[in-house]
């Protein structure tokens, strides 16, 4: 029974990667900075090892729903939907707490109409009447 | 299959479909062969318990995960895509080492590191110290000991998905672990040739990887300076005998074997002295436990006394079975697992078939080291088919042993007794 499912997940993964293939997303620049000296000129490692990935672009999509446009705008610049969709339904209350940790902790750029819609956004996409519970 | 017409709206139906780009076809093929994988997992799942009660799945259905491929690795469990975290699929632990390419991943910040000139990268080691360093790999080869040391980087979530009530962050289940051969130079022979000044009161180490927002703070973790001068903390420049993939941090990773992986700074660039207690984020706010000896608290309770998480607690878990696996009636099967613990060592592991009322000693593989998984095997004869509950708790050398309970806000240091459902057919 395991190998039938785990076969299915790898025939699906074979159909989602078939639309992945955008390229990949440039995380941050390639030069990076780690010393401020003793840095040789490139000429003097004309064999530099340079190791080097690209990450696949595997975005999850940011399902439909009310609020998703504040949602896009303000918090996948900094990490992809997945972040809620790999979550479990949490209730409202839930998601307001991360919502303003996101906005205390870390900064985000969000206003306080937006922080409502994105907390209204997260509990339909993700909130806990979904498994039967409370949605508040 | 399930029919497509029931499922066309709801939004979790869609999220499961992926990205807005593949074409309508693509979608239904996913959608349908999603929603069939989800409904086989959820049959396995589902089977009659010896009390009546239907063994519902724990995760909803926006957790039916994928397996995904990232550069330098195997099939991994997708949990997020940026930043990445990538969990270790449990058959792994069939081995005393976690092949690299299969060695979970994780990230803080989607700013990660995925170009390295090896020519270029310097580690320095400076602040208070009497000279700072700014040492080449080739330096670290060339002038200081090489040490190994066989450990396991395991995530402070390991296994969150497991705590009732759910708590929020990485659904990992057991796979946010790895056991390895690291190969590299003493932390504390680095700061030796530093040179610490008198006064000095802790360390901290900086990688690579960057936040996307300035107001983000940067990833940096610490030690106490007496901690970090112990001589099991490493940096590592080799992984099983290779360099590290760039995922789990080449060229560098600190290493600091018994301890949560969050302190495993990877891509580390800079080390520097400090002459204050440090202050940063990621010590002082984020990974965080409760200051009790459990590090437990409850929903309605929390604890406002913390401290920053430290060492792994004593471990047992079951890589097979797995989950809702079929087990032939009759037959001689080998239950296995692995145990680990802080670095005291396993002294025993126990298997109970009986919801905990008897517990067998399972047999343990040799030793690899105090830090290692300590492989251990459990001959079974299922003599009655259906749903059956195994169970597994280890006690180590200091006689610390395994809860049947445990939580924290965080989903941090799983330390309960685990068990495994499955099917005698």
């Amino acid at each position: 029974m395991r190998s039938i499912l785990t076969l299915f997940l790898i025939v699906a993964l074979g159909a989602a990667t078939g639309c992945n293939a955008r390229g990949s997303v440039a995380m941050r620049a390639p030069e990076m900075d780690m010393t401020l000296s003793h840095k040789p000129s490139p000429a003097a490692h004309p064999s530099s090892p340079v190791h080097s990935i690209s990450l696949p672009h595997d975005e999850a999509f940011a399902p439909p729903g009310p609020g998703r446009d504040a949602f896009v705008t303000a918090c996948v610049v900094c990490h992809s939907p997945r972040y809620i969709t790999s979550q479990p339904p949490f209730s409202r209350t839930v998601w307001k707490g991360i919502v303003q940790k996101m906005i205390d902790t870390y900064g985000a750029h969000i206003t306080t109409t937006q922080a409502a819609e994105i907390v209204g956004y997260l509990a339909y996409t993700n909130g806990a009447h979904l498994i039967g519970g409370e949605g508040e | 299959m399930g029919s497509l017409r029931d499922d066309q709206s709801t939004p979790r139906d869609v999220q499961r479909t992926g990205g807005p780009s593949g074409s309508s076809n693509a979608k239904v093929t996913r959608r349908t062969i999603f929603r069939f994988a989800a409904q086989l997992a959820a049959g396995l799942l589902m089977a009659g318990r010896e009390d009546g009660s239907t063994l519902l799945p724990q995760s909803s259905s926006s957790e039916v995960r994928r397996m995904v491929r990232f550069p330098e690795k195997r099939e991994l469990i997708l949990l997020t895509d940026r930043p990445p975290q990538l969990e270790t699929p449990l058959h792994y632990f069939r081995q005393d080492f976690t092949p690299n390419e299969a060695f979970f991943v994780r990230w803080h910040v989607a700013g990660i590191p995925t170009h390295v000139d090896t020519g270029f990268f310097r580690l320095q080691v400076d602040g208070h110290v009497q000279r700072s360093l700014s040492l080449s790999l080739d330096d670290l080869r060339r002038h200081f000991e090489p040490v190994s040391v066989i450990a396991i980087a395991q995530c402070s979530g390991n296994s969150r998905s497991l705590f009732e009530p759910r708590v929020a962050g990485g659904q990992w289940r057991h796979g946010a672990m790895g056991n390895a051969l690291w190969t590299g130079v003493r932390l504390r022979d680095l700061l030796e040739a530093a040179g610490i000044r008198a006064g000095a009161i802790d360390v901290s180490f900086d990688g690579l990887d960057e936040p996307p927002l300035a107001s983000i703070p940067d990833v940096v973790k610490s030690l106490a300076v007496d901690r970090a001068r112990e001589p099991d903390v490493m940096v590592a420049y080799e992984m099983n005998g290779e360099p590290l993939p760039i995922l789990n941090g080449f060229p560098l990773r600190l290493v600091m074997p018994g301890w949560y992986a969050t302190y495993w700074v990877k891509a580390l660039s800079r080390i520097t002295v400090l002459d204050r207690p440090f202050d940063g984020f990621w010590v002082a706010k984020a990974y965080r436990i409760p200051n009790n000896p459990e590090g437990a608290e409850t929903p309605d309770h929390l604890a406002t006394d913390t401290v920053p998480i430290n060492r792994f607690t004593v471990r047992s878990i079951f890589v097979r079975p797995e989950p809702a696996e079929q087990v032939a009636m009759g037959r001689s099967y080998e239950v296995e697992g692995v145990a680990f613990d802080y670095g005291a060592g396993i002294r025993q592991v126990e298997v109970s078939l009986d919801n905990g009322v008897h517990w067998m000693d399972a047999r343990l593989d040799p030793e690899l080291g105090k830090y290692s998984f300590r492989r251990w095997r459990y001959p079974w004869s299922p003599r009655a088919r259906g749903p059956h509950r195994l169970m597994v708790r280890a006690t180590n050398n200091d006689g610390a042993g395994q809860p049947t309970h445990h939580w924290n806000r965080s989903g941090f240091m799983r330390r309960v007794i685990e068990d495994v459902q499955v099917n005698v057919v």
